[in-house]
């Protein structure tokens, strides 16, 4: 599979990129850039602007490297994370989604909000268990979103679902894929300090 | 609305925001929340949303365009550090704060008093213990970790010896801050910028901070922050880093405002405190 993101990956190219070694931003563009324009084609649809996104995700990438926590995230999630709001920036600027309103700057929304409830250092294996957890409705309806990139409208014509019951069912499931994912984290510690 | 509605209503609304579909009136209501004390901005959803877009990624191909690729690489330059002058590993400049810090601690002070709270807040103990004691230093180690980031006025000087294209404004304070004097100098290729501003009151950074915006007309309509800064005692001139999050391609203006301590989303510009301007 090209560009898929081994398990092993995590702990250690970030920290290197943070540094400034250019085998190591290298080794990044490598593993990282199929997820990112992965990302960039889902929100952006034209095509040039999909890969300003691209180009964009990663000159943040090495700028804030070093604020990248391990213990956090894993690096996946982490520029996930700049990916999609790169993206959803641009996708609002493209007018995709005319309905909706200007999104504040999230980057610096993070800046405000430095603590996590929750952290999301689990492995894909969890994410994917915790997905399965949810409603079957609502597993659908992540798939459109997240791994088709369908916009609500679409996702509605889609499933024949009103609008806001797609929306409601998006927040309220992402809500609860987090709630999953802390008592899964939770648990965790709680075997590891019995064994 | 209980106060537990209203933290359920304002998860509800940044869930919204994260998945991009808050409307005008969701959007102002999410505003205004957020400036509720009782609601706390928290990046966990937005990580979890990040994952489960990574997750769904790992089953497609993703083939990237050579031209792209080669885009990338060629943008790696400007960072890229000279063997030799790498910091240390671990070394973080005191000043920057990271994006996300670890808080593995409230998972268990938040959670029910359970036994598996207690299991899990032991767990972490036992963890941090033997993290100290693998991480402790050699006794005359120390030296080695420390970190070597160049300080700003070394920093600023480098960039202006090495960067061509440098954007250079003056800044001028406004009527209540008119003693003020400073300059602005950016490069867009670097995506780094320092100002150097004298004059400027010190500010008690528990009641106040300063904070810098940029004006971008290319990449938003609105001002983008360029970090907060305190200006300390005793510096009748301080060199401050621009520290900007977004990617800047053409400033028009930077702009300080006084803020609240930790900075703003939107400032409401009650308190301008100098303006640089291109012509």
């Amino acid at each position: 599979m090209a560009n898929k993101i081994p398990e092993e990956s995590d702990g250690g190219i970030l920290q290197k990129v943070a540094l400034g070694i250019e085998r190591a931003m290298e080794l990044c563009i490598k593993k990282y850039s199929g997820l990112v324009w992965a990302i960039a084609k889902r929100y952006v649809r034209d095509h040039s602007s999909a890969e300003d996104v691209v180009q964009e995700t990663f000159v943040e990438l090495w700028k804030s490297a070093k604020r990248y926590d391990p213990a956090i995230a894993t690096e996946s999630t982490f520029i996930g994370m700049l990916a999609r709001r790169r993206a959803i920036d641009y996708a609002r600027k493209e007018s995709r989604r005319p309905q909706l309103e200007p999104l504040p700057d999230a980057e610096a929304l993070t800046q405000l909000t430095t603590e996590p409830s929750v952290t999301v250092s689990a492995n894909g294996e969890d994410v994917r268990s915790v997905i399965k957890q949810l409603p079957d409705e609502t597993q659908k309806i992540f798939s459109f979103h997240f791994e088709q990139g369908m916009t609500h409208p679409e996702i509605a014509e889609k499933t024949g679902l009103p609008l806001g019951t797609v929306k409601t069912r998006l927040r309220r499931g992402l809500i609860e894929a987090r709630n999953k994912l802390q008592h899964l984290g939770a648990a965790q510690l709680s075997n590891s300090a019995r064994s | 609305m209980s106060n537990q509605d209203i933290i359920q209503r304002f998860e509800d609304l940044e869930a919204g925001r994260i998945l991009g579909d808050l409307d005008a009136k969701e959007m102002q209501e999410w505003e205004d929340l957020s400036k509720d004390p009782r609601c706390r901005l928290d990046p966990s959803l937005e990580l979890v949303a990040a994952a489960i877009e990574a997750e769904f990624s790992q089953d497609e191909e993703h083939e990237i365009p050579d031209g792209l690729l080669a885009l990338l690489r060629e943008d790696i330059e400007p960072f890229i550090v000279p063997e030799g002058d790498e910091e240390p590993t671990g070394a973080e400049p005191a000043e920057e704060k990271p994006i996300l810090q670890l808080s593995a601690w409230k998972q268990v002070v938040t959670a029910p008093q359970t036994p598996w709270a207690i299991a899990a807040l032991l767990a972490i103990l036992l963890v941090a213990n033997l993290f100290i004691q693998d991480k402790a230093p050699a006794p005359g180690a120390a030296a080695a970790v420390v970190a070597t980031e160049p300080s700003p006025e070394e920093a600023r000087d480098i960039m202006l010896a090495s960067a061509e294209n440098l954007i250079e404004l003056d800044f001028g304070g406004t009527e209540s801050y008119s003693k003020m004097t400073g300059k602005v100098v950016w490069s867009d290729e670097l995506q780094e910028g320092y100002m150097t501003l004298s004059n400027l009151p010190v500010n008690d950074p528990g009641k106040k901070q300063y904070q810098l915006w940029i004006v971008d007309p290319t990449r938003d309509e609105k001002p983008v922050d360029g970090g907060v800064f305190d200006i300390p005692q005793g510096e009748d001139t301080a060199v401050i880093r621009i520290r900007n999050p977004l990617v800047i391609t053409d400033p028009k203006a930077f702009v300080i405002t006084l803020e609240q301590p930790g900075g703003v989303v939107v400032s409401k510009q009650q308190d301008v405190v100098a303006i640089a301007k291109a012509s």
